[in-house]
């Protein structure tokens, strides 16, 4: 892990370091933050770990567990409120057993809430790994899941 | 062998959404048919939309799905682009080309007019460009509604080894998405901008902080950014100016300019106490400008056309157009550039069409996250800063959003003080502590089990947040909750414990 952590880091070096970005990158190779990794995160980039620790502990989007494979977000923005975005998220919960935030068993989904995609116009808004779907109705859902499975 | 039809189709994420994708999809190998992806006219419930020209201009279909290709090759059954009413009845400037170009085309972006802001900037003295902008009495459009020529003005005369440019690419409120749009649709209009700020300052460097939930943006404002590049556009007097997109990682405070500085320089996005300011000292300490993409995206137009020609659209104190977004249960969702000084009602009535289906208006926010409720009663204000600022209400960004019949006043105002307790940076205690105990006096209530005493403590609360908090996201975040309260108090009682 340290030596993975290092040849990532390496290639996102930048004067001054910039934690964020250097968390940021690491979550795009590895999945998440790996929390082990915090003092050595901070060693190469010549901080603290409590500063390291801190940025991490920040970001809503930064992630210390491995998502699931798949990873759904539903949009609770004002737009997607007043289109009915509450009683999606309760139908994807009751699908797949899982509340928010939550990864469900076997690791296949993990569930979250965004607070708008900018898609408000198309509204209520799923986004599932990198596909963005606009004015999603509580019965397609079963099949925009089962493209995921 | 007959020529292929140029037929035009947005690549706008929310045309996407709408279904543009399977459109495009099915389309891509028909030899009859050239597929131009141009950005989006923002009229999103006629999305996925296909044009073609026409002698008339060009022509329309609406909801467009793969099987109605036959249909439009033969031409039949088109609406001419200039007869649809969401559109005609616009006042367009910045949007003025969306719809009709290809996102990354630089010479079409130039062959109709871009780049002649910057032109004409290259040509003036800075004070010159500083003081176009106090003719065109431009003020910010992220939300605070600063005037724009006054903040240059600090970062010009302040001296310093180096001064930045930063775009505010957060658009964080939720109901708003002209600047996704922009980053997506026109991003050259957003690079000129930054270049006339800069020019007018003296920076060095420019960043866009584009928030993480616009991947497609970033991608194309980078693709933009290297084509600028190649055309040797990123050049200031000589001097390589170098623009950087840097993403953020879904923290909505951070569009705050101060936390969004602190972000970028890759720490805890936590609010600045001003002063100083950051055209006095911002990122790394050193003189910079932070604005909002659409403001950047304004400013092309006010150095080519002139100040005057701004000033004279709108309203006394509200000057230029304002990108409106409509969005929740309105019948044609969409966006609307149009002069300040309209009232509500019509922005609802002319542009939003009325109602969704089967909804009956409740109430209407305006201004995001902390942008006040309206109900039926109050849509005779004009859309403008002032009759805004009276109203202790506030337009924002620009987001207006039309709550219906079924929605849940009590969960609604919970939902927002949730999300402040969630995004509160933690900097000042009225915040911090304010809005988790405005979110769990809101979940006892809608649990059954609040009392009379808790909306008098909810009303006090709301008071200390407004007057006492560090920055706009405590000091606004009681408005919709209030109002909520204000407008429907019937529901709030009747769910008090007896
Ligand atoms: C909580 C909070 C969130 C904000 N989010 C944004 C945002 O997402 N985009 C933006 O341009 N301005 C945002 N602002 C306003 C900025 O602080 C700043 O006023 C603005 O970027 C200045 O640009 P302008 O002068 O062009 O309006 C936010 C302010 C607060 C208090
Ligand atoms: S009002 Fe809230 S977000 Fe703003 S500085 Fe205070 S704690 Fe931070
Ligand atoms: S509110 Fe959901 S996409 Fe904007």
């Amino acid at each position: 892990m340290q030596k993975q952590v290092n040849e990532i880091l390496a290639q996102a070096r930048s004067e001054p370091p910039n934690i964020l970005q250097a968390l940021l990158v690491l979550q795009e190779k590895l999945g998440h933050v790996p929390l082990e990794a915090v003092p050595e995160i901070a060693h190469t980039l010549g901080t603290t770990t409590a500063q390291v620790a801190g940025v991490l502990s920040y970001y809503p989007d930064l992630r210390v567990t491995a998502p699931g494979r798949h990873l759904i977000r539903i949009c609770m923005g004002e737009s997607c409120f007043a289109n009915g975005c509450g009683r999606l998220l309760r139908e994807v919960q009751d699908r797949l057993r899982i509340d928010m935030g939550e990864t469900a068993a076997g690791g296949k989904v993990t569930l979250d809430t965004m607070s708008c995609a900018g898609n408000c116009a198309v509204s209520p808004t799923v986004i599932i790994d990198r596909d963005l779907y606009g004015r999603v109705l509580p019965s397609q859902l079963d099949a925009m899941l089962e493209r995921y499975k | 062998m007959s020529m292929a039809t140029r037929l035009f189709l947005s690549n706008d994420t929310s045309a996407r959404a709408a279904g543009a994708g399977p459109v495009a999809d099915a389309w891509s190998d028909r030899p009859e048919v050239q597929l131009i992806r141009t950005s989006s006219r923002g009229a999103f419930f006629l999305e996925p939309m296909v044009e073609r020209d026409s002698p008339d201009g060009r022509l329309a279909w609406f909801n467009v799905t793969p099987q109605d290709l036959p249909l439009i090759l033969s031409g039949t059954g088109g609406t001419p682009v200039r007869s649809i009413p969401f559109l005609a009845q616009q006042t367009r400037f910045t949007f003025a080309d969306f719809g009709e170009t290809e996102p990354l085309a630089l010479d079409e972006y130039q062959a109709r007019g871009g780049l002649q802001g910057l032109e004409t900037a290259l040509r003036r003295t800075p004070d010159a460009i500083i003081e176009e902008l106090r003719v065109s009495q431009l003020r910010g459009r992220g939300g605070a509604a600063f005037p724009v020529w006054n903040k240059w003005k600090v970062a010009q005369q302040a001296k310093a080894d180096e001064k930045y440019v930063v775009a505010n690419a957060d658009e964080g409120d939720a109901g708003t998405y002209c600047d996704r749009m922009i980053l997506e649709g026109d991003p050259f209009r957003l690079l000129e901008g930054m270049l006339i700020c800069a020019r007018a300052i003296g920076a060095n460097r420019g960043y866009v902080y584009c928030r993480q939930e616009y991947p497609a943006a970033a991608a194309t404002l980078r693709a933009a950014i290297h084509k600028a590049d190649e055309a040797e556009l990123l050049d200031l007097d000589g001097e390589f100016f170098p623009i950087e997109v840097v993403e953020g990682a879904g923290s909505y405070v951070c569009g705050e300019e101060t936390a969004l500085l602190e972000s970028l320089e890759g720490k805890r996005g936590v609010v600045r106490a001003r002063p100083p300011y950051p055209a006095q000292a911002g990122l790394f300490g050193r003189p910079t400008i932070v604005s909002n993409v659409l403001t950047f995206a304004t400013i092309p137009n006010i150095l080519s056309r002139g100040g005057a020609w701004h000033a004279a659209l709108g309203t006394e104190q509200s000057r230029g157009t304002m990108a409106l977004q409509l969005g929740g249960r309105v019948k044609q969702p969409g966006l609307v550039e149009v002069s300040f000084g309209l009232s509500l009602r019509q922005v609802l009535d002319q542009f939003g069409g009325g109602m969704a289906p089967g909804a009956r208006f409740k109430a209407v926010q305006v201004g995001g996250p902390l942008g006040s409720l309206f109900p039926a009663s109050q849509l005779d204000i004009p859309i403008c800063y002032e009759a805004f600022a009276e109203a202790g209400a506030v337009l924002g960004h620009g987001g207006i959003v039309v709550y219906d019949h079924q929605t849940d006043m009590v969960d609604l105002a919970r939902h927002f003080m949730a999300f402040t307790a969630h995004e509160s940076c933690g900097k000042c205690t009225p915040c911090r502590i304010g809005s988790v105990r405005g979110r769990e006096i809101l979940e006892r209530i809608q649990a059954g089990s609040g009392t009379v005493d808790d909306l008098v403590l909810l009303a006090d609360l709301g008071e200390t947040m407004k007057v006492a908090s560090l920055c706009a996201l405590g000091g606004r975040a009681p408005y919709p909750v209030l109002t909520a309260i204000e407008h429907f108090p019937a529901e709030f009682r009747n769910r008090l414990r007896t």
